[in-house]
């Protein structure tokens, strides 16, 4: 009967499935809770039994209540300071779309706004910050992503229908790397913040991600797809329509930090390490220490976090507001980040060795508190023997040559 | 582009939003697999299906998100209502507290979706009415004052969940057909029309398909 309304052909449902099952069973002292006595049929209970009984009874109702108490006052608790966050949220994207985002030239810079954009970009308007910021150096426009894209779909078909080798126009780029990147690029994919399954098969993103990241292999063959690519993608997928997510993609990888890392140019890799070795010493001289004894170089841990951007070790809010800012100051804050989480930690990971130490950096606490988390960034300081980060890098590019 | 067969194909986003454990994976599965899962647990992150219906003469897509980590995720809110053209906001009938927040999800809905955006208040587990809570005149009457749709429905003896999700579509499809007359009028080549509200609209026309693996 129930089939014949919705004209579905589905399994019947069983009387069964039909009653809700009592799963928020609460402890309503009032309800739940029934002293009562044996039934008329059996002796009664002797008069010490009984009283027992009501005692336990009575504790068991007392305690349900103060359980029911402290839940109910957690609620309240949590609801006024989700409805502080979200209020303070709905006023900083005010100001943003109001005030700012008009101005931004001339706002940009103020302390005011680089105030509100160190307490993370409103979700709403962070799309749109995020391009400001990263700019379009590169000048790509939505018509020359379309052709990157239509470029990526032929080969995809070439590739699928085992077509005859593609003619490439890039030479030196063999098709077998290029087969092997795209292959690459699917498994990677379904590998990228499964938990959220919007870029899984069969999600809402997947087929945007993969067009992106084959749109870039198509606009950059010389640097390709290189892991860790697909989480940046993403990232500003959940952020940007998708043409202008492939604009800030291209624009960000261009930025000197990610190119050298995405090309895997390990002499200016080891160049970074040491410059962040340099500022890890000053800032956190025992931790240094420790980490020397038990070799633990920085790219055990770095290499994650840069390549991704610490999305993928970073719980992913707090990963965002990382990004808000390293999109600002661009990649002395990545390093900034590293040692305000080395920092944040020291006392933990001073008594860890090499295996704990490695295995905790690589995935961060989920419940990392942001309040602390960027207090411990701001705590760093990027000046080592008056000398800044960009200094300091320029001198160690000398000696490495 | 534009056969006519394209014309009368629409891909619908639709979003849930509402209170943890109102029922809105439960409103999902019912209408998009005709299931209910009594154990269901919370939701991380995004659940998504899809079920295609006939509005008219014609085929709609309704691709249905589902979320409960939008305050545990911030990260993806954006993402979430971006493109959406209908809203279900879901509360439990028989928990007032998940009823009182409907304003709050109507105000963080309208900050991220278009302003043209469909929405319908639901209110949910009508099945269990000897716990009720909240009478359906006032949310009826709650919708009505801010122009929402409403209905209520049960997902576990699935109780209006079709035509929940059937009205919400047809109404985003004559949306969508009287814009498109406008647009038509105005002369403007049917997709790419200049205006944002349209845009938005058009967008959910059905591409062809966009990757060939």
């Amino acid at each position: 009967e129930y089939e014949e309304k919705t004209g579905r052909a589905h399994r019947p449902l069983s009387p069964k499935q039909n009653v809700r099952k009592n799963l928020d069973f609460e402890p309503l002292s009032t309800t739940a809770l029934i002293l009562e006595d044996r039934p008329a049929n059996l002796p009664a209970k002797p008069a010490e039994e009984a009283q027992k009984h009501r005692q336990q009874y009575e504790e068991m109702v007392v305690q349900a209540k103060k359980r029911e108490l402290k839940e109910a006052q957690k609620r309240k608790k949590q609801l006024e300071e989700r409805c502080k966050l979200e209020e303070s949220i709905g006023n900083a994207v005010l100001t943003w779309n109001n005030e700012i985002l008009p101005n931004w030239e001339t706002m940009c810079c103020s302390r005011k706004v680089r105030e509100l954009w160190w307490q993370g970009i409103p979700p709403s308007v962070r799309g749109k910050v995020w391009s400001l910021a990263i700019g379009n150096e590169l000048n790509i426009t939505h018509e020359l992503y379309d052709i990157c894209l239509a470029r990526a779909k032929e080969k995809w078909r070439s590739l699928s229908t085992g077509g005859a080798e593609v003619e490439c126009e890039d030479a030196g780029f063999s098709a077998a790397d290029r087969e092997a990147s795209l292959e690459l690029i699917k498994l990677d994919i379904s590998r990228t913040f499964p938990n959220l399954c919007i870029f899984q098969q069969g999600g809402p993103y997947h087929d945007t991600l993969h067009s992106i990241l084959g749109a870039y292999t198509c606009y950059r063959p010389d640097v390709g797809y290189v892991q860790g690519m697909s989480f940046i993608a993403a990232v500003l997928i959940l952020n940007l329509d998708t043409a202008d997510a492939f604009i800030a993609f291209s624009n960000l990888l261009n930025k000197p930090c990610q190119m050298a890392f995405f090309r895997v140019d390990h002499g200016l890799m080891l160049t970074y390490f040491a410059a962040f070795e340099v500022f890890f010493e000053e800032n956190l001289p025992k931790l240094f220490a420790h980490f020397k004894k038990n070799n633990l170089t920085p790219d055990i841990y770095l290499i994650d976090w840069i390549f991704t951007l610490y999305s993928k070790s970073l719980p992913l809010d707090l990963a965002c507001r990382v990004w808000d800012v390293f999109c600002r100051d661009g990649e002395e804050f990545l390093f900034r980040t590293a040692l305000g989480i080395l920092k944040l930690f020291e006392d933990i990971l001073t008594k860890m060795d090499f295996i704990h130490i490695a295995q905790f950096l690589t995935k961060l606490p989920e419940d990392l508190p942001s309040e602390e988390f960027f207090t411990s960034i701001a705590a760093i300081q990027m000046q080592s023997r008056n000398k800044k980060w960009a200094q300091v890098k320029k001198m160690l590019v000398f000696d490495n040559r | 582009m534009g056969s006519a067969e394209e014309d009368y194909n629409f891909v619908f986003k639709v979003v849930l939003i509402g209170e943890s454990g109102v029922g809105k994976t439960n409103l999902l599965s019912r209408f998009t697999r005709n299931e209910f899962n009594h154990d269901s647990r919370t939701t991380i992150g995004v659940e998504f299906s899809t079920r295609t219906i006939l509005v008219g003469d014609a085929v709609v897509k309704a691709q249905i998100w589902d979320t409960a980590g939008l305050e545990r995720y911030r990260a993806i809110t954006s993402a979430y209502y971006r493109g959406a053209v209908g809203a279900l906001v879901v509360f439990d009938i028989t928990k007032h507290q998940t009823y009182d927040v409907v304003d709050r999800w109507l105000k963080e809905l309208y900050d991220h979706a278009e302003a043209s955006i469909v929405v319908m208040l639901v209110g949910n587990k009508t099945d269990l009415a000897q716990a009720r809570e909240v009478p359906m005149e006032e949310a009826k009457m709650f919708a009505d004052n801010n122009g929402l749709l409403f209905v209520e429905t049960s997902a576990l003896d699935s109780t209006n969940v079709e035509q929940a999700f059937e009205t919400i579509l047809k109404e985003i499809f004559h949306k969508v057909q009287k814009q498109k007359q406008r647009s038509s009028q105005g002369n403007t080549v049917s997709l790419a029309s200049e205006s944002p509200e349209s845009t938005t609209l058009a967008q959910t026309e059905k591409r062809p398909c966009c990757v060939a693996l």
